[in-house]
C-alpha cells in the first residue's frame, strides 16, 4: 500500500502579505509571481518531498493562482495571531483558492490553518485566541489547526507533519479516482515518483 | 542639376550625382567588360539563361530579373548574373540599386558550393555559397534550367554532390590553393578577370559615400574611437559596406529554416531601405543582420578566417607590392584596368571618401566579392563580433552628443550608442533622465535646471499630502494605513543585501518608502503594488535625490504602470505577445509549451513585471534597463530578451520534460546565472529576425508602449485599477 503514495506533495501557502515567509533570513524579498521551496518530510516511515509554494500576496495578483495552484495537494492558510485582519481574511483566501485552483472536490479539499507569530511580545500582543481560530476551522469542515512561531521554530516540524498527512489524503483519493487499473503495477510508483505530476 | 550637386560635393549632397554617374559608369564598364570578356577569343559563353531573378524582398514588384551566364575565359569558369536594365519600372529599385545585386564574373575557384532547391510549388532556385561562407541571394529560375545549369558547371568544374545533402553540390572540393593562385595571378587572363571587378569598388564607394551627411566629423571621431562605422542615420556598420551579396550567409547551422528565411527577409528589406535612399532612421537592421548571420555561423566564421588568411598570404601582398612600386601602376592600369587606386572619377572619390578610401581599396582585392571584406577591417570585425557589446558610454563621449547649450543633437545616435554599450555608472544620473523621458532631448542645461527646481517643489507638495495625515486621521483612513503598511513591509526587503540599503535605520530605505508613498498619492488609482519597490530601488541608487528619483519613477511608471493593473491586463498582454513571439521564433519550444499546458507563460511573470530586476545582479540590471529604455530596436525588446533566454534553455526544458511547476522553479533559479551581454545580443538578433512579423505579435498599446492616447481620454482607471 505505501508504495502507491505520491512522493511529491504540492502545498500552497496563502495568507495576508508579509505574514507568511518572514522566517527566511533578512535577505528575503517579496515574492513576485510565485516560487516554491522543497522540503523532505518523513511521514509514517516514508520520505516525501513537500513542494511549498509561495505566491505574490497582493490581491491584484490572485488571478495568477489559476496556474500556480493547479495540482495542489494541500492549501495552508496562514494568519498572524497578532493581526485581526489577517485572521478575518482567512475566509477570503480559502474561497479565492477554491475558485482559482478549482479542485475536483472542493468540499473535501485539504486545508491546514496555521496561526503564526505566537512568540511576538511573549504572546501579549495576541488578538486572535486559539479558541476563536479553532472554532472557525471547525466551521469550515474541521480544518486542522496548528500554532507556530516561525521565528522561534516552534511547532514548525509538527506543522509539516500535519501538512504532509493532509496532503496525502488527496493524493490517495485522486490516485484511486484516476488510476484504478494501474494501482498494482510495480512501475506505477516509479512513474509517479519521477513524474512530478501535480 | 549635376552642376549644382557638384558644388556640394565637398560636403554631402553628392550621393545622387555619384550614384547617377556610378550607375552609368557601371553600365559602361559593364559593357566594356563584356567586350573584354569576348576578347581574343578566350571568352566563351557556356550557358545563358534568361529570367533568372533575385527576390530581395517579398514584394513581387521588387524582384529583379536578369540573365545568368557561365563563361569560360582561359582556364577560368566565371559566373555572371546581370539584372535587366529598365525593366520593372514600377518597382522600387533604381538601376543602381539593382546593380548592387549584380554578380559579376565570379570565378568558380571562389565558389564553395551550390545548393539546389526544387520545390514542388514555385520556382526552382539555387543558392551559390562562396568559399568565404558568404552566399548570394537565391537565384530563381523562372524558366527552369537549374539542371542544365549544374550540368554545364559539371562539364567544366569539379562538382561533387555533398554526402550530407543531396541538393548541395560542392565545387572544387579538393580546394587546391595552387590552382587558385594560378587563376588569380598568372597570365593575361588574370588581368581580364580583374577587369571584371574593377567597377565593384566604385559601387562600394558610391554606397559608402552616402554616409557623409551632417555630422560627419563627429561621427568620424566616434568611429575612430569605437572601431565601427556608421551610416548617415547613425547606424553602425561593422563592415566597410553592406553589400547585399555579402550577407547571404547560408551556413548558420544553428538556425532553423524558417528563421533563416525570416532573417533573409528582414535583411533584404532593410537593405532595400538603405539602398533606396529612404532614410528611415529607426531601422538599425543592417549591421545587426550581419552580426546575426555571423553569430549563427561557426562554419562561416571559419571560412572567413580562411579567406582573410588568403588575403594576407596572397593577394594583399601583391597589392602592397603595387603600392610600393607605383610606377607599375600605369602599366597595370593599362592592361588590366585595375583601378581601385585610380578610380575612374577620382574627384568624387577624393572629396569624400579619401578618408576611408584606403580601406575600400584594400578591400578591392582581386576576387570579385571580397573586395568588401577588408582585411584590416576584418580584424576589427572579429572584435566586434567576438565582443559585440561596446564599452559603456563615458563622459568624454557623452559631451560629444551635446551642443553648447546642452541639447542632445542626435538623440537617435545617443540611444543607439547606449543600446549597444550602456553607460558608465557615473553617467546614469544625468542620462537616465533623458531615457526615461523626464527631460526632453532638445532641452538646454538651463531649461533642465529650471525644470528640476520646479519639479522639486511639486514633489514637496505631493509629499506633504500624506505627511500631513495625523495618526488620528490615519485611524479613519484604512486605505492609507494599508498602503503604508504594505510599503513599509516591502522596502525593508528590497535589495537589503546592497550596502546602500542594508542595516537598520537606513535613510535610503526611508527614501524608498517616502517616494513610494508619495507616488501612491500622485497616482492614487494605481497605488502601491509589490514589485514597485524593485523598480524604484535602482533609480534611487542612481539619482541619490528624492525629488529626482520620484520623477524618474513617475516616468518609468508611465510605461510600466500597466504591469500593476488590478486586472493584470498589462501583464497578460505582454505574456500573450511573448507566447506569440516564441511561436514565431522558436516553434519547437512553443509546441512543447502547448503540449504541456504552459502557454500562459506565467513562469516569465517576474521577468516582465519588474524588468528582470531579480534575474541579474544590480549593476547588470541597470545595464539592461538603460538598454531597454533606449527603445532603440523595439519598445518591447524585453520580450525578445525573454525569448532569448528561453531559447537558450530550450533543450534543457524539453530534454527534462519540465512541467509547469518545474519550469517555474527552473526559470526562477536562472536568477544570477544569465549572461546579460550574450542574451542582449541574442535578443537583438531575434528582434531583427522577427522583423515585422515580430511587431505584429505585439498588440498596439502593449506595455511598455505608452498608452494609446484615445484610450487615456475614455479610460476610467477606477474600473480596473484600485
Amino acid at each position: 500500500m505505501p508504495s502507491r503514495r505520491r512522493a511529491l506533495l504540492k502545498v500552497i501557502i496563502l495568507g495576508d502579505s508579509g505574514y507568511v515567509n518572514k522566517k527566511f533570513s533578512n535577505q528575503y524579498k517579496a515574492t513576485i509571481g510565485a516560487d516554491f521551496l522543497t522540503k523532505e518530510v518523513q511521514f509514517e516511515d516514508r520520505l516525501f518531498t513537500l513542494q511549498i509554494w509561495d505566491t505574490a500576496g497582493q490581491e491584484r495578483f490572485q488571478s495568477l493562482g489559476v496556474a500556480f495552484y493547479r495540482g495542489a495537494d494541500c492549501c495552508v492558510l496562514v494568519y498572524d495571531v497578532n493581526v485581526m485582519k489577517s485572521f478575518d481574511n482567512l475566509n477570503n483566501w480559502r474561497e479565492e483558492f477554491l475558485i482559482q485552483a478549482s479542485p475536483s472536490d472542493p468540499e473535501n479539499f485539504p486545508f491546514v490553518v496555521i496561526g503564526n507569530k505566537i512568540d511576538v511580545d511573549g504572546g501579549n500582543s495576541r488578538v486572535v485566541s486559539e479558541k476563536k481560530a479553532r472554532a472557525w476551522c471547525a466551521s469550515k469542515g474541521n480544518i486542522p489547526y496548528i500554532e507556530t512561531s516561525a521565528k522561534e521554530g516552534i511547532n514548525i516540524e509538527d506543522a509539516f507533519q500535519v501538512i504532509a498527512k493532509n496532503a496525502l489524503k488527496t493524493g490517495e483519493e485522486e490516485e484511486i479516482i484516476y488510476l484504478p487499473d494501474t494501482i498494482d503495477v510495480g512501475s506505477s510508483s516509479q512513474q509517479r515518483s519521477s513524474g512530478c505530476e501535480c | 542639376m549635376r552642376e549644382a550637386e557638384y558644388h556640394d560635393l565637398s560636403d554631402d549632397a553628392d550621393y545622387a550625382a555619384s550614384s547617377q554617374q556610378g550607375s552609368s559608369l557601371v553600365a559602361r564598364t559593364d559593357s566594356s567588360k563584356r567586350s573584354s570578356l569576348h576578347e581574343p577569343g578566350v571568352a566563351e559563353i557556356l550557358y545563358s539563361m534568361d529570367n533568372v531573378a533575385m527576390h530581395p524582398t517579398r514584394y513581387a514588384s521588387e524582384r529583379i530579373r536578369g540573365r545568368l551566364k557561365l563563361i569560360r575565359q582561359g582556364n577560368s569558369i566565371l559566373m555572371t548574373w546581370i539584372p535587366y536594365k529598365g525593366q520593372s519600372s514600377n518597382g522600387r529599385f533604381s538601376e543602381e540599386d539593382k546593380n548592387l545585386y549584380s554578380i559579376r564574373a565570379v570565378p568558380f575557384t571562389d565558389i564553395r558550393s551550390i545548393r539546389r532547391h526544387t520545390p514542388t510549388l514555385g520556382w526552382q532556385y539555387v543558392i551559390v555559397v562562396m568559399q568565404s561562407g558568404l552566399a548570394f541571394p537565391p537565384l530563381y529560375f523562372y524558366n527552369g534550367g537549374v539542371k542544365q545549369f549544374l550540368a554545364t558547371i559539371k562539364q567544366h568544374v569539379f562538382l561533387m554532390r555533398s554526402a550530407e545533402d543531396a541538393n548541395v553540390f560542392l565545387v572544387n572540393d579538393f580546394h587546391n590553393p595552387l590552382q587558385k593562385e594560378e587563376g588569380q595571378q598568372g597570365g593575361n587572363e588574370v588581368g581580364q578577370q580583374k577587369t571584371c571587378h574593377t567597377e565593384k569598388p566604385k559601387i562600394t564607394l558610391v554606397y559608402s559615400r552616402r554616409k557623409n551627411k551632417g555630422r560627419e566629423r563627429e561621427r568620424e571621431a566616434r568611429e575612430e574611437r569605437n572601431g565601427y562605422k556608421e551610416d548617415e542615420g547613425g547606424r553602425m556598420f561593422p563592415f566597410q559596406v553592406l553589400h547585399p551579396q555579402l550577407v547571404w550567409l547560408m551556413n548558420y547551422p544553428l538556425m532553423m529554416i524558417t528563421q533563416r528565411m525570416l532573417l533573409i527577409k528582414s535583411f533584404a528589406s532593410s537593405f532595400r531601405e538603405n539602398v533606396s535612399q529612404r532614410r528611415k532612421h529607426h531601422d538599425p537592421a543592417q549591421d545587426l543582420s550581419i552580426q546575426v548571420l555571423e553569430k549563427f555561423s561557426l562554419v562561416t566564421r571559419f571560412a572567413r578566417d580562411t579567406t582573410a588568411q588568403i588575403f594576407r598570404d596572397g593577394r594583399v601582398g601583391e597589392r602592397k607590392r603595387d603600392q610600393s612600386s607605383p610606377e607599375h601602376h600605369p602599366s597595370r592600369f593599362e592592361d588590366s584596368e585595375k583601378v581601385p587606386e585610380v578610380p575612374v572619377s577620382p574627384d568624387r572619390l577624393e572629396k569624400t571618401s579619401s578618408r576611408k578610401q584606403s580601406s575600400g581599396e584594400e578591400a578591392a582585392t582581386d576576387v570579385g566579392m571580397f573586395e568588401l571584406i577588408n582585411f584590416k577591417e576584418f580584424d576589427k570585425l572579429s572584435l566586434v563580433w567576438g565582443k559585440p557589446r561596446q564599452p559603456p558610454l563615458g563622459h568624454e563621449e557623452w559631451i560629444t552628443f551635446l551642443d553648447i547649450e546642452g541639447r542632445i543633437v542626435d538623440s537617435e545616435a545617443l540611444r543607439k550608442r547606449i543600446f549597444y554599450g550602456g553607460m558608465e555608472h557615473n553617467m546614469r544620473k544625468e542620462i537616465w533622465r533623458f531615457l526615461l523621458g523626464c527631460h526632453s532631448y532638445d532641452s538646454t542645461y538651463a531649461e533642465r535646471e529650471y525644470l528640476v527646481s520646479v519639479k522639486k517643489s511639486e514633489y514637496e507638495i505631493l509629499k506633504r499630502q500624506w505627511q500631513s495625515i495625523s495618526a488620528e486621521q490615519a485611524k479613519r483612513f484604512t486605505k492609507f494605513r494599508e498602503r503604508k503598511g504594505l510599503i513599509d513591509k516591502d522596502v525593508v526587503r528590497t535589495d537589503r543585501s546592497l550596502s546602500f540599503y542594508d542595516g537598520d535605520d537606513n535613510s535610503n530605505v526611508y527614501l524608498l518608502r517616502d517616494i513610494l508613498l508619495t507616488y501612491s498619492f500622485y497616482n492614487f488609482d494605481l497605488g502601491y503594488c509589490q514589485g514597485m519597490s524593485d523598480l524604484l530601488s535602482p533609480i534611487v541608487y542612481v539619482m541619490r535625490d528624492e525629488s529626482e528619483s520620484f520623477w524618474c519613477f513617475v516616468s518609468l511608471m508611465e510605461r510600466l504602470g500597466p504591469n500593476f493593473n488590478r486586472d493584470q491586463s498589462g501583464m497578460h498582454s505582454q505574456l500573450f505577445a511573448l507566447s506569440k513571439l516564441v511561436e514565431l521564433l522558436d516553434s519547437p519550444l512553443h509546441n512543447y509549451f502547448q503540449q504541456n499546458d504552459c502557454l500562459n507563460y506565467f513562469f516569465c511573470f517576474r521577468w516582465i513585471l519588474i524588468q528582470f530586476k531579480r534575474e541579474f545582479e544590480y549593476e547588470k540590471t541597470m545595464r539592461l534597463w538603460e538598454v531597454l529604455w533606449t527603445h532603440y530596436l523595439s519598445e518591447h525588446l524585453h520580450l525578445y530578451v525573454c525569448v532569448a533566454i528561453l531559447k537558450r534553455c530550450r533543450s534543457k526544458i524539453i530534454g527534462e520534460q519540465m512541467d509547469f511547476d518545474s519550469l517555474l522553479k527552473y526559470i526562477n533559479e536562472l536568477s544570477g546565472h544569465i549572461d546579460l551581454d550574450a542574451i542582449l545580443r541574442d535578443a537583438e538578433a531575434l528582434c531583427i529576425c522577427a522583423g515585422e512579423n515580430g511587431t505584429a505579435c505585439i498588440p498596439p498599446g502593449t506595455p511598455p508602449s505608452l498608452p494609446i492616447e484615445d484610450a487615456s481620454i475614455y479610460h476610467q482607471p477606477d474600473a480596473d485599477i484600485l
